[in-house]
């Protein structure tokens, strides 16, 4: 029965949004009344409620082990704790397209509501809201309902969560990136309101601003979650494998990190306006792209949902709808908008927008490394796959050249070229000592590789130049951004970190049994095989080694483990991990061979916590610059 | 240039969607082909520990699937072909242009849900099956092809694709 309630506060929104539409389309052709505005947004808030209370009615049920309701009975279990069966909603199509829907709904519902009562942008801003929702609220009722029931007999018990994603990363990895996508839903329909309005004289740029710049840190913290998890906690081994749902997640926050550096700029001078607004457009349809290359499986990957050509088809119309919409609006207003101003060289302006063309081209490059096998798929028949080589190669150069325009913009100023003399000031300390520390880490670690070099330097420039700047700010009272400047000293580090990750990490696999020790290397003098238990949890049985190493001269104990879930008869890998500041000591067991041996997989990887340390400081940057009065 | 410029605007993203429209009703179209039984090409190769393959294990009802170490969506199906391992269908893999000790590490990380793995690292005999890419699977009854799923194996295509197949074939022997 709630079941059915649930599932009718969903339809019941879809109605209501239509007679939003259907009222707003039709009968504003007649003069404009303005209690027409007040009750559009009456309904568009009813609606937003009927969806959150649905959503709720449809938590109790997972609480309450319906497993009469389909969705629930394939991925939910009784013997699961309350936290698992919450986060169970989200762990396939239909739930987790639910959540991203409340999601779409929340954001909409704050916005709107923030907005004066005669917000000149109100109503055509309520009607792309309206419009985006609804079609996702078909798509979820119509192709994916997670509603539908077991007739006539639900089952005794439910199939259980995948293991995998049994992990308290599950419950905020989706949430957060999720949050992160669907926010720039604002940014989107504001944007295609201004366009649509016509009224340039229109400032839009802070309206927005402060709801972009929250989710941005949503999807950086979503994605550094999602790289953090695959590391720690389902032993990959690795933190970014190019896989296509990593790309489809990384395209969208490029967008929106190059367009929170537009909007800065056509906020302070009027300049790179349209820059800004088809960055604004680019992020939210390329979230959209993101869900249709998951969801339709269309691309093999580690994170594909089911493969169904229905929805596909489905979310490709109705993506492809909704971003031509606002396309062609823009591509129709484009020689209105262009601003009369020239961008100055060498001013900070037109540093911004080399950084969004850099931006730009990285999104080009990924997009195309994406869909490139299928280009080629569809014309040869072959199949061919594209990977991390790629990716390094395009990307090196494009950060080099973006760590050079960091080191030198910071001190650009608006509308004025700068001066040869100041950026020679600038450029040569930072250089020289990025090219003297390379030189140090090659004589230390006696390792070359061209691409890791490039990197390394790239983020040794942005960081001694930040080291200049703060010396200048404490000694000399030089004015430093706090915000720009810690989140570019976090991607400065996010280069090295990498860069060093790629050429210091190494994997050994080692084979022993109980009772056995041998050394590896100079730096893991021993490796003892002390013991093997077999213990019994709730739902899995362990296989738990115990392992002791002479790492570098300290004693480190370490407990890889094996589960076997008991419903699925799944078998997991829980790798044991001691973490140093400077590099992580990573075991893996593997499986016992005939003689009675085990193989264990043991990595050493470098500089790994800096990678999330950085993105953490990104993040802070942005905290910061949004807690700063009077940004824009 | 900006009547170019706004041309292209528009015409770019919908050259996109015409395009994976079109992969994907191709895919369709593929997904519900009617498959021809055919007979299990001869080949000659060796197990992944180097002992040859005889023509005669893959006699019954065998599920043969073509996995390699560089493939990423064979780690997605690994627990579901494990979970069939164990109690439905005896599996055998196709170990496809990979490397020996690549592959047998990795099915000592992972575990090993297969009877044994034919080492095929040119290619050749998943040439002879019509491979396209890993992970594939292949229903094979007493020697003879008779069913083929293109990517991740899971529950709905085993039950939908792969299972009233095998109960017909048990039906009518």
């Amino acid at each position: 029965m709630i079941g059915e309630i649930s599932h009718f506060l969903s339809l019941s929104a879809v109605v209501l949004l239509s007679l939003v539409l259907i009222f707003n389309l039709f009968f504003s052709l007649n003069k404009f009344h303005p209690n027409q505005l007040i009750l559009s947004v009456r309904l568009f808030n009813q609606a937003c409620w009927l969806v959150f209370i649905s959503f709720g009615m449809y938590v109790y049920l997972a609480i309450s082990d319906d497993f009469s309701i389909a969705y629930i009975a394939s991925h939910s279990n009784s013997q699961l704790p309350i936290f698992y069966k919450v986060t169970s909603i989200w762990s396939a199509h239909e739930g987790s397209m639910f959540l991203w829907i409340v999601f779409l709904t929340a954001w909409s519902i704050l916005f709107i509501n923030s907005l004066d009562k005669d917000h000149p942008l109100k109503k055509l801003t309520l009607l792309m809201l309206s419009l985006i929702i609804l079609g996702f609220l078909l798509f979820l009722l119509l192709t994916s309902n997670p509603f539908e029931r077991i007739l006539p007999f639900g089952v005794i018990e439910g199939a259980d969560i995948n293991p995998v994603l049994q992990d308290p990363a599950l419950a905020i990895h989706p949430p957060m990136l999720y949050l992160g996508y669907v926010g720039f839903v604002i940014s989107f329909s504001f944007i295609s309101a201004y366009l649509l309005n016509g009224d340039f004289e229109l400032q839009w740029e802070k309206d927005i601003k402060n709801w972009s710049f929250v989710a941005w840190i949503f999807l950086t913290i979503g994605i550094a979650l999602g790289s953090w998890w695959a590391y720690y906690e389902l032993g990959w081994g690795g933190y970014w494998f190019w896989d296509p749902v990593e790309n489809v997640a990384l395209m969208p926050w490029l967008a929106a990190t190059a367009f929170m550096h537009s909007l800065f700029a056509s906020s302070k001078s009027d300049v790179l306006k349209t820059w800004t607004m088809f960055l604004g457009i680019l992020i939210f349809a390329l979230s959209l792209f993101g869900a249709f290359i998951v969801r339709s499986g269309i691309i093999d990957s580690v994170h594909s949902f089911a493969n169904d050509p229905e929805r596909g088809l489905y979310l490709l119309g109705f993506s492809g709808l909704i971003t031509l919409l606002a396309l062609s609006i823009f591509a129709y207003r484009l020689p209105a908008l262009n601003s009369s101003k020239l961008v100055v060289t060498g001013s900070k302006e037109s540093f911004l927008s080399m950084n969004n063309i850099l931006m730009v081209t990285s999104i080009f490059s990924i997009f195309l490394g994406v869909t490139y096998p299928l280009i080629i798929e569809s014309i040869s028949g072959e199949k061919i796959s594209i990977g991390p080589p790629y990716y390094n190669t395009i990307f090196s150069p494009l950060i080099l050249i973006a760590a050079v325009f960091i080191m030198i913009s910071v001190d650009a100023l608006w509308q004025r070229s700068m001066s040869l003399r100041v950026l020679f000031v600038t450029a040569t300390a930072p250089t020289l000592l990025s090219l003297l520390s390379m030189f140090l880490i090659w004589r230390a670690t006696a390792v070359f590789s061209i691409l890791a070099y490039i990197g390394i330097f790239s983020g040794l420039l942005i960081l001694f130049s930040y080291l200049f700047r703060t010396i200048n700010n404490v000694f000399n009272k030089k004015y430093i951004n706090k915000g720009s400047a810690v989140a570019h000293v976090g991607l400065g580090l996010l280069f090295f970190a990498v860069s060093m990750n790629s050429i210091l990490s190494y994997e050994k696999n080692l084979n022993l049994a109980p009772g056995q020790s041998i050394s590896v290397n100079e730096s893991v003098q021993e490796f003892s095989f002390d013991d093997i238990r077999v213990l019994k949890a709730s739902n899995h049985d362990v296989i738990s080694a115990e392992i002791s190493l002479m790492h570098d001269d300290r004693e480190i104990f370490l407990n890889p483990q094996k589960r076997k879930y008991a419903t699925r008869g799944q078998i997991t890998s829980e790798s044991a991990i001691h973490a140093s500041i400077l590099k992580d000591t990573y075991l893996t067991i593997g499986d016992q061979l005939d003689n009675g041996s085990w193989t264990f997989s043991l990595k050493i990887n470098y500089f790994i916590k800096w990678i999330w340390f950085s993105a953490a400081l990104m993040v802070l940057g942005m905290l910061l610059t949004i807690f700063k009065k009077k940004v824009l | 240039m900006n009547q170019l410029l706004r041309f292209l605007i528009v015409i770019l993203p919908i050259l996109i969607l015409i395009f994976f429209a079109k992969v994907l009703l191709v895919e369709e179209e593929i997904n519900f082909a009617n498959f021809e039984a055919k007979n299990f090409p001869e080949f000659q190769l060796n197990d992944l520990s180097g002992n040859p393959v005889e023509a005669e294990s893959l006699n019954g009802i065998k599920l043969v699937n073509v996995w390699a170490s560089w493939c990423i969506t064979c780690l997605v199906e690994h627990p579901f072909l494990t979970k069939l391992s164990n109690n439905d269908i005896e599996i055998i893999g196709l170990n496809y242009k990979d490397n020996d000790a690549k592959a047998n590490a990795w099915l000592e990380k992972h575990g090993n849900p297969y009877l044994f793995s034919m080492y095929d690292p040119r290619g050749d005999l998943a040439f002879d099956l019509g491979v396209t890419g890993a992970p594939e699977s292949y229903l094979l009854i007493n020697n003879k092809v008779v069913g083929h799923i293109q990517g991740e194996m899971n529950q709905s295509k085993w039950e939908t694709i792969f299972l009233p197949l095998i109960q017909k074939a048990k039906r009518s022997s």
